[in-house]
C-alpha cells in the first residue's frame, strides 16, 4: 500500500461518507458497493467482494429513520479493506483469515462513526443556530449555508475511516499475530457465522407476519433440495 | 400526461425549475440537524421553482414559510415540493387553497415518510441486498451492479415521478400515491426477502457441512440458532454484540479443540 492508495481509499470514504445521508443516497455506500470498489481502485477487488458479503447483512435492518444514527458500516467496510490489503507489507499475511481478522478489528471501532456523525448533526444545528444567513439572509447565503454543511458529514466520514485504518493498524499489529491460528482452524464456520448472524438479524428486525415460518420452510426446503440433490 | 379529464402539458417556463429541483433533490440532506431537521434542504430544494413563480427577490413572508420544521423520507421529498409548488404557483395567482402551504407539509410529511421507511429502506433494500449477496457468494463482481441497479431504478423512479406528478396533481397527487399501495408491495419484498435469506442460510449451512463431511441434515440444527439470534436482536440486542460474541465463541472452541 503506497500513499496514493491511502490518499484514493480517503476519498472513497468521504464520498461514501457523503452517500450515507447529505448526498445522492444512491446506495453506493453499502458494504456490498464500497468494499469491492476500495479493493478495485488498491487493486483487489475480490479481497473487497469477500468483504462485503461478510457485512452487508449486519446492520441492514437498522434503519436510517428520523434522527437515528445505525452504525456506519459504510466506513467499517472501506476500513477493512484497505487493513486486508496493507496486511501484506506490513505483517506478511494474506488471505481469507486476514480478511475476517480485519472485519474483526473494524467492527467495533465503526461505533465512532456513530458519535462521528451526530457530531456533524449538532454541528449543522448550531451552524444554522449562530448564522444570520439563516433567520434572514438572501436565498443565495442560505443555499451556500446548506452546501457548506456538507463540509460536516465528508470530515465525518474521514474522521470514521483514520480511526478505523489507525486503530485497527495497531490492533492487528499486536492480535493478528496470537489470532491468525485460531482464525485459521475456525475456518469457514466463522467466516459463515458472520452471513447467518447478520441474516438473524434481519430476520428479528423485519417486521412481518408469518415471517419465522416463512424462513423456516425456506430453509429447511433449501436444505433438504440440496441433500437429496 | 392526463390530470383528471384535461390534457396536461408541461409549461416550457417550469421545466428548466423542475430539472435543477430533481437534482437538487440529492442534497436535500445536506444540512441535516437535529433541530429542524431537513428544513433547509427543503427549502433548497424548492428555491429554483420559488424563482420561476416570484423571481429572483423572495419576500422574508415566503422564505419563512418554508423555514420550518420539516422531515419526510428523502426520495418522497421531490413529491411533495412538487406539489407545493403547485400550491405556491395557485397562491401567486391570488387563487384561494384548499390548505395553506404549512399545513399541507405538516399533513402529508409523516405518512410519507413512513411509506418510504417501509417500502424502500424496509423492503427494496434488503431485497436488493440479498440477490447481490447470492451473486457475491458466487464470486460475481457484478453484485454491487445489480444491487445498485435493483435499489436505484424505483428509487430514481420515485424522485422524478414524484416531482412531476406533484407539480401536476397538487394535493391530489398524495391520494393517487394511496392507489400505488405501497405498503402492499414493501410487504411483499419483505416476505420475498425473507424467503431468500432462508434459501441463503441454508446454502451456507449446506456448504459448512460438506465442508466439515457431515451429511447436510446436520445443516437443520441451525435453524434454531439462528431463530434464536433473531429473537434477541427482536429484543433489543445489538448485531456487534452478537457478531462478537460468535466469533469468540467460535474462536474458543478452534483454540480448545
Amino acid at each position: 500500500m503506497t500513499a496514493t492508495d491511502f490518499i484514493l481509499a480517503g476519498l472513497v470514504a468521504v464520498g461514501a461518507g457523503l452517500d450515507r445521508v447529505a448526498f445522492l443516497q444512491s446506495m453506493f455506500s453499502r458494504p456490498i458497493v464500497v468494499a469491492p470498489l476500495t479493493g478495485w481502485l488498491l487493486g483487489d477487488p475480490m479481497v473487497g467482494l469477500e468483504i462485503g458479503i461478510l457485512l452487508e447483512l449486519l446492520w441492514l435492518g437498522r434503519l436510517p429513520v428520523g434522527a437515528s444514527i445505525p452504525p456506519d458500516d459504510t466506513q467499517v467496510a472501506i476500513g477493512a479493506t484497505v487493513l486486508s490489503l496493507s496486511m501484506e507489507s506490513l505483517l506478511g499475511m494474506s488471505g481469507m483469515p486476514v480478511v475476517i481478522l480485519c472485519v474483526m478489528a473494524a467492527i467495533p471501532l465503526g461505533k465512532f462513526g456513530q458519535v462521528f456523525d451526530r457530531l456533524a448533526r449538532h454541528a449543522n444545528g448550531l451552524v444554522l443556530k449562530r448564522n444570520k444567513a439563516f433567520s434572514s439572509g438572501s436565498p443565495r447565503k442560505l443555499e451556500r449555508l446548506h452546501l457548506a454543511c456538507l463540509l460536516h458529514f465528508a470530515l465525518a466520514g474521514l474522521a470514521t475511516f483514520g480511526v478505523i485504518v489507525g486503530g485497527g493498524t495497531v490492533l492487528l499489529y499486536y492480535l493478528a499475530p496470537v489470532l491468525i491460528g485460531a482464525v485459521r482452524e475456525a475456518g469457514l464456520s466463522l467466516q459463515y457465522s458472520f452471513t447467518l448472524v447478520g441474516a438473524a438479524v434481519l430476520l428479528g428486525l423485519i417486521n412481518i407476519s408469518r415471517g419465522v415460518s416463512l424462513f423456516s420452510a425456506a430453509f429447511a426446503g433449501t436444505l433438504l433440495v440440496l441433500w437429496v440433490r | 400526461m392526463r390530470s383528471g379529464n384535461a390534457e396536461v402539458k408541461l409549461p416550457r417556463p417550469m421545466r428548466r425549475p423542475l430539472v435543477k429541483m430533481f437534482l437538487r433533490s440529492f442534497l436535500l440532506q445536506a444540512s441535516w440537524n437535529f433541530e429542524r431537521l431537513q428544513n433547509l434542504g427543503f427549502l433548497f430544494l424548492l428555491l429554483p421553482g420559488l424563482r420561476s413563480i416570484y423571481g429572483e427577490d423572495l419576500s422574508e413572508e415566503i422564505l419563512e414559510r418554508h423555514r420550518e420544521y420539516f422531515n419526510t423520507h428523502p426520495y418522497f421529498a421531490p413529491l411533495v415540493a412538487g406539489a407545493i409548488l403547485r400550491l405556491e404557483t395557485s397562491l401567486a395567482a391570488g387563487q384561494e387553497t384548499q390548505v395553506d402551504v404549512g399545513e399541507f407539509k405538516k399533513m402529508v410529511m409523516a405518512p410519507l415518510a413512513a411509506i418510504g421507511d417501509s417500502l424502500f429502506w424496509g423492503g427494496i433494500r434488503p431485497l436488493a441486498a440479498i440477490i447481490a449477496l447470492f451473486l457475491a457468494s458466487r464470486g460475481s463482481l457484478w453484485a454491487p451492479v445489480a444491487f445498485l441497479l435493483l435499489f436505484n431504478l424505483p428509487h430514481l423512479v420515485c424522485r422524478g415521478a414524484g416531482l412531476v406528478f406533484g407539480y401536476f396533481w397538487g394535493l391530489r397527487a398524495i391520494e393517487t400515491i394511496q392507489r400505488f399501495r405501497l405498503p402492499d408491495v414493501s410487504v411483499r419484498c419483505k416476505e420475498i426477502s425473507i424467503i431468500l435469506l432462508g434459501v441463503i442460510c441454508a446454502y451456507l449451512a449446506h456448504k459448512g457441512c460438506i465442508h466439515q463431511e457431515l451429511s447436510p441434515l446436520w445443516g437443520l440444527a441451525l435453524l434454531p440458532v439462528v431463530l434464536l439470534f433473531a429473537h434477541s436482536a427482536r429484543k433489543g440486542i445489538s448485531s456487534l454484540f452478537l457478531i462478537l460474541v460468535t466469533s469468540a465463541s467460535l474462536l474458543g472452541l478452534a483454540l480448545l479443540f
